[in-house]
């Protein structure tokens, strides 16, 4: 007897959005990245209307680099990236060999807008991938490095981020007048989300330039919570509600590199095992949870952690 | 094609010719006459409403006028298109002042219907002629005050007891021997007698020399105490009118904001006794103002009613109030015994009579089943929202068949404590703003027409509307640093706008709106909107079919539904629906304090109603998140603030 499987019937769908820009598009990149566009809940494609066999954007995975070698970040990372850290060009070639789709480029409170200017203008140079550029996550020095960064770089449809309630205006004003896209953050909260979308779009910035991130934690340090934020804003957005229709950026690298079990590799129970091993499972398994939970767009430090997660996003996408 | 156009402005006669399509307003504008355009002249405000006494005019707006208005010929300026000749009227100044279509102000309040001193009254004064003693009746002055009582009013004692019917304190006994004789055995007495129980008992209050007459004022007084703002009523129980009605912030606000900061203050080594003596001094205070008023003596008041939330009465009666804050968060007393002020503390006569009026539950108090019998909702008979707008936040729904009541933290913000340039709503408050969405430029009402002091709730309702609405503050409430004004700057506070400068204001400071204001007033209004509409959900109850929403609180003697609306604390449905009542507590603890059915009905009211516990899930704190923004997350439950901000873009 055949078994039928039940299938939810959605009226809304993620918008696309596409990162970077080619020559032919206005900007110098080599490829450009699409996101978004689901119908469904994450890899239930035989759900998609009406045929079900459009393959839907896959997620894709952005390395993380620093216009500064991080002195901060654990010696395992530092390891495998070795002299390039120091070099935001060289890091950006070694990542986009490691398998990055996209790369972030996160600013330091250290750096001046001329500093800014021209490490972002390198990284564009060293590789044809679509970038995104943090600022150093103060709301001051966030607009007074990302304005310029926006206008030297106008037409390559770069990420600027990261708008939060508190500071949004300035970054979204100069995306618009560059024609840039912007990265929307809220502290794991669907309504928060939510509101932080309308504010951003208020400001008249089409909605396919809005890259939705809804913060979230590390394996052990909360993921559960952003997992059911992350389903929760896809289930409202399937259901219609157009201000949570936005691809969804996370940054599990962050977020699992800052935890014990990643970090440290001395005093800790033997039971725990090889240090390096359980850093990368860390940053793996906060991923891949994200990406099952909906997330478009992972950031990633370790390029280990980069090959096991694009290996894992293949086999999602293909059974 | 050129009209003519006549204005009669203060007794004078002005013509001008202008262009059919030109507005009203242009024309005022080319004859001279300055017509005061609050709103920047997108009839918002309706300030400038005149006249046409001859002509036809087209109205694209009469958002503003009731149909009254527009039946007298009453026509915005700033909506108004010529298309002829017309005659205009363009009134005094004070006169465009009325009321908005959307303001609903307090009624003032009335003696209830069919109020008999006598009847309803639990304290009254008697008068009593007692035979002088003699070596032929050596008989003690307190049974010979008992048989006078019992031979010239019928007073028994219920259980037949040869002491007779009226019992008293010791302290009246220390001085009663001097009064009757005083009174050469002529004395009036002032006895209560409760009608709690099922028998009657009578207590003598207080004993004069000589026979005062019946029917000159007997003083009572009803007491609201709220976490926030105190009200004093003085009642003359005689007549039963309201002679002084005074007001003034809650003396413990020093020590926390909010009924658990108080509760936690309470708790530690004389913090209890520190709040009580704070609370006394407040509420004796208060009555001390509200007799000079009327040139009594606080002494002269007998009894005294007291509403307010559960914690504030414990916090009064100096009661232990840690219970109420821990699971399963349990009040010492719901419904307090009658008391004297001598215990109390109240600076009244020490043996007058003082009656705290029954609660529901640790977070549901007698404010608010007080605020249900002065509304009429147990008696209604249509589904009815009953909010009450103060620091706590309560709710009640239904009708005469069912009652169920909720309670969220809401902060003072609305009574205009814990903002910067907040007050309460007294001389000198800014109660009313537009602003002019293309200068920035704000136009304010201040209560009793002096130099403004500060903002009080209903101003703060109108000045967050308006700031959201042409745009100053974005829907998440930051201030838009970009907008281009003076008025608009970078504050110790973060962004803040300026209401009115240093040069306009009483204290020569500047009187701003800050960024933290902002949030305290979001917060409020958020937990009051999440805390209705949560309740509706849980009895399944659609916010549509309600068909009144009566507000209470002590933010101004009246509210702008449509403001009020628009920052999405009251729900989005047509004006008529709502009723401002004012501060509902004091006026139900009035009600009682008159009448002991009334009282009765009050202790039946607590019984009836269902407390819902809002923290037992998450749907509250999800409801309060999205209700945290301008109006709110889900600008689909807001259709008429959607159609306000696309007119004003």
């Amino acid at each position: 007897m055949p078994i039928e499987i039940p299938k939810d019937k959605w009226t809304g769908s993620i918008r696309a959005v596409t990162i970077g820009a080619t020559s032919a598009e206005g900007g110098t990149r080599t490829k450009t990245v699409t996101v978004g566009g689901q119908t469904t809940m994450p890899y239930l494609q035989y759900e998609a209307m009406p045929s079900g066999d459009e393959a839907p954007n896959k997620p894709v995975i952005a390395i993380e680099i620093k216009s500064r070698k991080p002195e901060d970040w654990s010696p395992l990372l530092a390891d495998v990236w070795g002299e390039a850290m120091a070099d935001p060009a060289q890091w950006a070639k070694k990542a986009e060999e490691a398998g990055a789709d996209l790369l972030v480029l996160a600013l330091t409170v250290e750096d001046t807008p001329e500093d800014a200017v021209r490490i972002v203008k390198s990284v564009l140079s060293a590789t044809g991938l679509p970038l995104i550029v943090w600022g150093p996550g103060q709301a001051e020095k966030d607009n007074e490095l990302l304005v310029p960064v926006s206008e030297a770089t106008n037409g390559e449809k770069i990420v600027l981020g990261i708008c939060e309630d508190k500071n949004y205006r300035t970054i979204v004003a100069t995306a618009m007048a560059n024609g840039h896209l912007v990265q929307a953050r809220a502290p794991m909260d669907v309504n928060l989300s939510k509101q932080l979308n309308i504010l951003v779009s208020d400001m008249g910035i089409p909605k396919d330039r809005i890259l939705m991130d809804p913060t979230t934690g590390a394996l052990g340090y909360g993921i559960e919570y952003g997992y059911s934020v992350m389903e929760r804003l896809r289930l409202a957005a399937l259901q219609g509600d157009a201000m949570t229709q936005l691809p969804m950026i996370v940054t599990p690298g962050f977020e699992a590199w800052k935890t014990k079990e990643a970090k440290v590799g001395e005093g800790v129970p033997e039971a725990w095992g090889d240090w390096k091993a359980r850093a990368i499972n860390w940053e793996t398994l906060t991923a891949m949870s994200l990406v099952e939970s909906g997330a478009d767009i992972v950031v990633l430090r370790h390029p280990e952690s980069v090959k096991r997660v694009k290996d894992a996003i293949e086999e999602l996408v293909t059974v | 094609m050129q009209h003519t156009i006549s204005f009669t402005h203060n007794d004078k006669q002005v013509s001008v010719e202008i262009p059919t399509g030109a507005l009203l307003s242009d024309a005022a504008h080319l004859a001279g006459i300055d017509i005061g355009q609050p709103c920047g002249g997108q009839g918002r405000c309706g300030r400038c409403a005149v006249q046409v006494t001859e002509g036809n005019v087209r109205r694209r707006s009469t958002l503003r006028l009731s149909p009254d208005d527009v039946e007298q010929g009453y026509a915005l300026a700033c909506q108004t298109v010529i298309e002829g000749n017309v005659s205009i009227y363009i009134p005094p100044q004070e006169k465009i002042e009325r009321r908005l279509t959307t303001d609903r102000v307090v009624a003032e309040v009335t003696v209830p219907e069919g109020y008999e001193y006598l009847q309803d009254q639990t304290v009254r004064r008697i008068h009593l002629e007692l035979t002088p003693p003699s070596m032929d009746d050596q008989t003690d002055d307190w049974s010979r005050l008992q048989t006078a009582f019992r031979q010239q009013h019928k007073m028994e004692h219920p259980f037949g007891s040869a002491q007779g019917g009226v019992t008293c304190s010791v302290s009246l006994l220390r001085e009663m021997g001097e009064v009757l004789r005083e009174g050469d055995w002529n004395v009036t007495a002032t006895i209560e007698t409760s009608r709690r129980a099922d028998e009657q008992t009578s207590r003598l209050i207080q004993l004069q020399p000589n026979h005062i007459d019946e029917y000159s004022p007997l003083w009572g007084t009803a007491i609201d105490i709220g976490t926030t703002t105190v009200s004093v009523w003085l009642v003359d129980l005689v007549s039963g009118q309201v002679r002084a009605q005074v007001a003034e912030y809650n003396g413990q606000i020093a020590r926390g904001e909010d009924v658990i900061s108080r509760i936690m203050y309470a708790s530690k080594n004389g913090g209890g006794e520190e709040l009580r003596q704070r609370v006394l001094d407040t509420i004796n205070e208060l009555i001390k103002t509200a007799c000079k008023r009327v040139n009594a003596k606080p002494e002269e008041v007998v009894k005294a009613t007291i509403a307010g939330n559960s914690t504030m009465i414990h916090l009064l009666l100096g009661i232990p109030a840690s219970n109420i804050r821990l699971s399963p968060f349990i009040t010492a007393v719901g419904h307090p015994p009658l008391m004297t002020a001598r215990e109390v503390g109240l600076k009244t006569h020490p043996e007058a009579s003082v009656d705290c009026l029954p609660g529901v539950a640790s977070y549901v108090g007698a404010d608010i089943t007080a605020g249900v019998l002065s509304s009429g909702l147990d008696t209604a008979e249509d589904v009815t929202l009953f909010l009450d707008v103060g620091t706590n936040g309560e709710t009640v729904l239904g009708n005469r068949d069912w009652l169920v009541t909720c309670a969220c933290s809401a902060g003072p913000a609305f009574e205009g404590a814990g903002v910067v340039n907040g007050m309460r709503a007294t001389q000198g408050a800014i109660e009313e703003v537009w602003i002019n969405s293309e200068t920035f430029e704000p136009t304010y009402r201040v209560i009793g027409g002096v130099k403004p002091k500060g903002i009080c709730g209903s101003g703060l309702i109108s000045l967050l509307s308006e700031a959201f609405i042409t745009g100053i503050i974005d829907k998440a409430g930051n201030v838009n640093l970009m907008a281009i004004s003076p008025r608009v700057r970078d504050g110790a506070h973060g962004g803040e706008y300026v209401v009115a400068w240093g040069a306009e204001s009483e204290s020569g400071e500047d009187i701003v709106i800050s960024r933290v204001d902002v949030d305290n007033l979001l917060r409020a209004k958020a937990a009051i909107y999440a805390g209705f509409t949560v309740l509706a959900d849980t009895v399944g109850i659609p916010l549509d079919s309600v068909s009144k929403v009566l507000i209470g609180g002590s933010f101004g003697k009246y509210i702008n539904v449509e403001k009020a609306v628009q920052i999405g604390l009251l729900p989005d449905m047509d004006w008529p629906r709502f009723e401002f009542l004012g501060n509902t507590a004091v006026k139900g603890a009035y009600y009682a304090l008159l009448d002991w059915r009334k009282r009765k009905q009050i202790t039946e009211i607590a019984k009836r109603m269902t407390y819902i516990e809002l923290s037992a899930d998450n749907s509250f704190y999800d409801a309060f998140t999205s209700a945290l923004f301008l109006p709110h997350t889900d600008m689909s439950k807001f259709p008429s603030v959607a159609e306000a901000l696309s007119r004003s873009n």
